[in-house]
């Protein structure tokens, strides 16, 4: 892409009279590859790539995006812009206005230790069709009636050049892999597990992932979750969350309800807004002194990777909570001028065709300096959650729901019988406000978070250590 | 528009048959324009020209699938070369069939309507109507999206089969707030219908004022009436459930199940409806150039048919039923047959029940199984013997898909064109009764 067709586009609509202009070309390439049961169904290839332009017009933020890129289909899609700028600028009655950031001259690229090609197809074929076998080898008494494997591998290039003298470059390759196994026995029914690893980079991350030898030892566990797990205390336990679903929690409940644009009502009709208000931002009370999520897209490595955002803002960590207090919210230049602060470089898109909105990168909970067994040592009688799939939570990050996979009854500070489907449902007060310790294992997980509309996912890491919490009660699954 | 992009499927077609045992291109053009409304204010008008170019390549029974978000056709053979490549390494698919061979199909008609082009170019009277409707209702702030495109593909195979479609789409939702009360209504289809989108912003405001004297309920079983918002988000996850492939690769609440086998209550009948040309992804032909036809996917409570492309087809010894994508098939449009009750019949058949007017974040912990949870958003009105007596706060309904198909006792009788975030496939469909919906709320 020329550098000299953004300026263009963002010259021709300044000349227009737009007060803000910002041309970001982005290039999507991906490879994906189905399995089922082991073989390969199909192998895709995907390019997308074209130029979103965002301008400020009398008022109106307007969006255009074309993947025409002759110079007069760029013409034509900053002219129409500014035309239905102009149609619809009496019905603005707060102009949009953008904080006066420092937008940066940059760049940043991720490098592969071992790139995409260092292994071919029919290596990665083999590769994935093992870890099905990893799973129905593995199990001794259930049936495996299906497992479902999906590989991807992405790059994605950014070129964004603004009106306020930001220019940014980035290129992020990343990789990806999801698999599903459905466990089945005849008697005790049958159990689902949808496990997922993804990172920035490249093959060298499958050397760190080893995703068959986290199979192998998985399928084990949930087979004895499936056949001897138990129904959970009913009484009121303590509970230790294993990281896996405290990196959820944050992301859903500090992560979400921490995006300005939720707190303004930007998102309300479609993900909802957020029981954080303004008046919250450093002198709400959330939960303990345990409760510090940090949000940083630095992360060498992460899934949410990037040095500058869509709007050319350098990027850096932000406090979302502060040991227990309600910090800094993620912005981006549009909501920290409403709020009279500045950007702190949150504004992400997923494509060339969509906005840059508010967005997560990687969040996670501030870990402790205990170990695990540290961590379980004080428990004479509690619950393991280490795993999960069913999740939820209302539309202003409140109301927040977890059932658990692979858990256990912990007795006098050890792991004993397996218990099936515990049922974490609380309130984001109640869950930062009854951590009573946090071990030192910080450990991430891949995401891809849905927002916006057009909805848009992108790639974020959520994580933390493990954490206990102070009694309280499981509900159950039982139907009837 | 059509010669166009069939000269542009044809010119691809014809490298492509050299390299290739059998292709399918599939080219799409969408223009739309989204406007976001926030606070009873415009927040940001959203414009895409899109043009993708999709390809279906096949050579000794090696599958492969091609997109491309790019005009620039010349990248686009290169990854036509490099999947070439791969042919050797890879094994024969697991998911294979030959291309079906191409019959006549009878074309739909009228599905553009011309007042989403006069819209295109100036929505400022809709977006008015939207915000206006639920403001006179008694809402004091509104948000919501108001969606027009015009949409364009054509689908060329290597045995022959050409086809060309060129439709609208209009899709508005509205969220209103009173207080700290909210309501939600939407509304898809082809057709710009401005008493709908007046309803719209009507319906979402009334929940709104609605929405007083809140009352605390205990978890517990409870019957629901669920708004056509809700039925579209369950029925949604439980027609994409019919889809082979989830089937085959354990999505499926029915992957223990057979034809024939009762899944839900006599008297629900959901089906897929192509062929109604209300909703916005009916179309004639489905990717693979096989002709589409509405069916029941349950009738009478029977599960009575799989969605199928022609390789989950041969995979399970059937027939297409014409709902390719050519790996996973899937809804086109869903319909939930209409009953004979009104709404207010269905309230005074409640003795200890809710009215759950929206939802969002449907998950499940197993999907063969069907246990799920979803979240309350906006309006939830308590019922005690057969009225309304105030509403609750958010609750969540956790329970299981099959029971709740089972335990359905009475359907609307008028059905709502639905189409929002959190139901993606067009919809018609009622309010619906339900017994002993399990409601839980935190602990804690």
């Amino acid at each position: 892409m020329s550098e000299d067709l953004l300026h263009y586009v963002v010259d021709y609509a300044l000349s227009l009279g737009a007060k803000y202009a910002e041309a970001r070309y982005q290039l999507d390439e991906t490879l994906v590859m189905i399995l089922r049961n082991g073989r390969l169904v199909t192998l895709g290839r995907s390019v997308s790539d074209g130029i979103g332009i965002r301008l400020v017009y009398n008022g109106v933020l307007t969006f255009s995006a074309t993947n025409k890129l002759e110079r007069n289909d760029l013409v034509d899609a900053v002219r129409k812009a500014v035309d239905r700028a102009k149609a619809l600028s009496h019905l603005v009655k707060v102009p949009v206005r953008f904080a006066d950031d420092e937008v940066c001259r940059g760049s940043y690229e991720v490098k592969a230790l071992k790139d995409f090609e260092y292994v071919d197809v029919e290596g990665k074929v083999k590769l994935l069709g093992e870890l099905h076998n990893s799973v129905v080898n593995n199990v001794k008494e259930v049936k495996i009636p299906a497992t479902y494997c999906e590989y991807l591998e992405h790059v994605q290039r950014k070129l964004i050049l603004n009106s306020d003298g930001g220019f940014v470059k980035g290129e992020v390759p990343r990789l990806s892999i999801t698999f599903n196994l459905v466990m089945h026995h005849a008697q005790k029914g049958s159990l689902q597990r949808l496990r997922q690893w993804g990172a920035s980079g490249g093959l060298e991350l499958l050397e760190v992932w080893k995703p068959k030898e986290a199979l192998e030892e998985e399928v084990g566990n949930l087979e004895r979750v499936l056949i001897h797990g138990v129904e959970p205390p009913k009484e009121a336990v303590d509970i230790v969350v294993g990281s896996e679903i405290v990196g959820l929690m944050v992301h859903e409940s500090a992560g979400h309800p921490m995006e300005a644009d939720r707190i303004l009502g930007r998102e309300a009709a479609q993900a909802g807004e957020s029981y954080v208000k303004p008046e919250h931002i450093g002198r709400f009370r959330i939960g303990n002194e345990y409760a510090t999520v940090v949000e940083d897209p630095t992360i060498p490595g992460s899934f949410g990777y990037y040095e500058y955002d869509d709007e050319c803002i350098k990027a850096r960590p932000r406090y979302l909570y502060k040991e227990g207090l309600v910090n800094e919210p993620l912005h981006n230049r549009y909501t920290a001028s409403i709020l009279n602060t500045k950007s702190n470089g949150s504004s992400r898109s997923m494509d060339y065709a969509n906005e840059p909105l508010v967005r997560m990168s990687n969040t996670y909970l501030k870990p402790g300096d205990m170990s695990f067994e540290e961590l379980l040592e004080d428990v004479n009688f509690g619950v393991y959650i280490k795993s999960y799939m069913e999740w939820n939570i209302d539309d202003i990050r409140w109301n927040q729901r977890y059932v658990g996979l692979e858990s256990y009854l912990i007795v006098d500070g050890e792991l004993r019988n397996a218990i099936r489907n515990p049922v974490l449902e609380l309130t984001t007060q109640s869950f930062y406000s009854r951590i009573e310790g946090v071990d030192k294992e910080l450990k991430f997980y891949p995401g891809t978070c849905g927002k916006g509309e057009p909805p848009q996912g992108i790639p974020v890491w959520f994580g933390g250590p493990n954490v206990k919490l102070s009694k309280m009660r499981l509900g159950v699954l039982r139907y009837e | 528009m059509s010669k166009e992009l069939l000269s542009i499927n044809e010119s691809i077609m014809s490298r492509l048959r050299k390299l290739y045992d059998e292709c399918v291109v599939q080219v799409n053009e969408v223009n739309s324009l989204m406007i976001k409304i926030v606070n009873n204010d415009i927040a940001l008008k959203h414009a895409q020209t899109i043009y993708t170019i999709s390809l279906y390549l096949v050579k000794h029974r090696r599958t492969f699938v091609l997109e491309s978000s790019t005009s620039n056709i010349d990248e686009l053979f290169k990854l036509v070369e490099n999947v070439g490549s791969y042919i050797s390494m890879i094994q024969e698919s697991e998911l294979y069939a030959p291309i079906p061979e191409p019959k006549p199909y009878k074309p739909l008609n009228n599905l553009v309507d011309d007042k989403v082009i006069t819209y295109i170019n100036n929505p400022t009277p809709l977006c008015e109507l939207l915000i206006n409707s639920a403001l006179n209702e008694g809402a004091h702030r509104t948000s919501g999206t108001l969606r027009l495109s015009i949409m364009s593909k054509a689908l060329t195979t290597s045995n022959g089969f050409e086809g060309f479609e060129r439709g609208s789409e209009v899709v508005a939702y509205l969220r209103a707030f009173k207080e700290s009360s909210s309501g939600h209504w939407a509304y898809g289809s082809r057709f710009v219908d401005s008493r709908s989108l007046e309803e719209v912003g009507k319906r979402a405001a009334q929940y709104a004022v609605l929405a007083k004297n809140a009352l605390d309920v205990t978890p517990g079983k409870y019957d629901v009436i669920l708004s056509p918002l809700v039925v579209g988000n369950l029925m949604e996850l439980i027609a994409t459930m019919a889809s082979a492939f989830y089937v085959l690769t354990g999505f499926s609440i029915f992957m223990d199940r057979k034809l024939g086998d009762k899944v839900a209550a006599d008297s629900l009948t959901l089906a897929d409806v192509p062929r109604d040309v209300e909703l916005s992804s009916s179309t004639a032909f489905d990717d693979e150039g096989v002709e589409t036809y509405d069916k029941e996917i349950i009738g009478n409570g029977v599960l009575k048919n799989l969605l199928h492309n022609c390789k989950t087809a041969a995979k399970l010894n059937t027939s297409s039923t014409g709902n390719a994508g050519w790996i996973s098939p899937r809804p086109w449009n869903i319909s939930l047959m209409p009953g004979d009750a009104s709404l207010d019949e269905m309230i005074k058949e409640v003795r200890n029940g809710l009215l759950i007017t929206n939802n969002w974040y449907t998950r499940l912990q197993n999907y063969v199984e069907g246990t799920f949870s979803t979240v309350s958003r906006d309006a939830v009105f308590y019922i005690r013997n057969g009225e309304v007596v105030g509403s609750t706060g958010r609750v969540r309904i956790a329970d299981n898909l099959n029971k709740l198909l089972n335990n359905v006792v009475m359907i609307g009788k008028e059905c709502y064109m639905i189409k929002w975030w959190e139901v993606t496939v067009p919809s018609k469909v009622p309010y619906l009764l339900v017994r002993d919906v399990n409601i839980t709320k935190p602990f804690d």
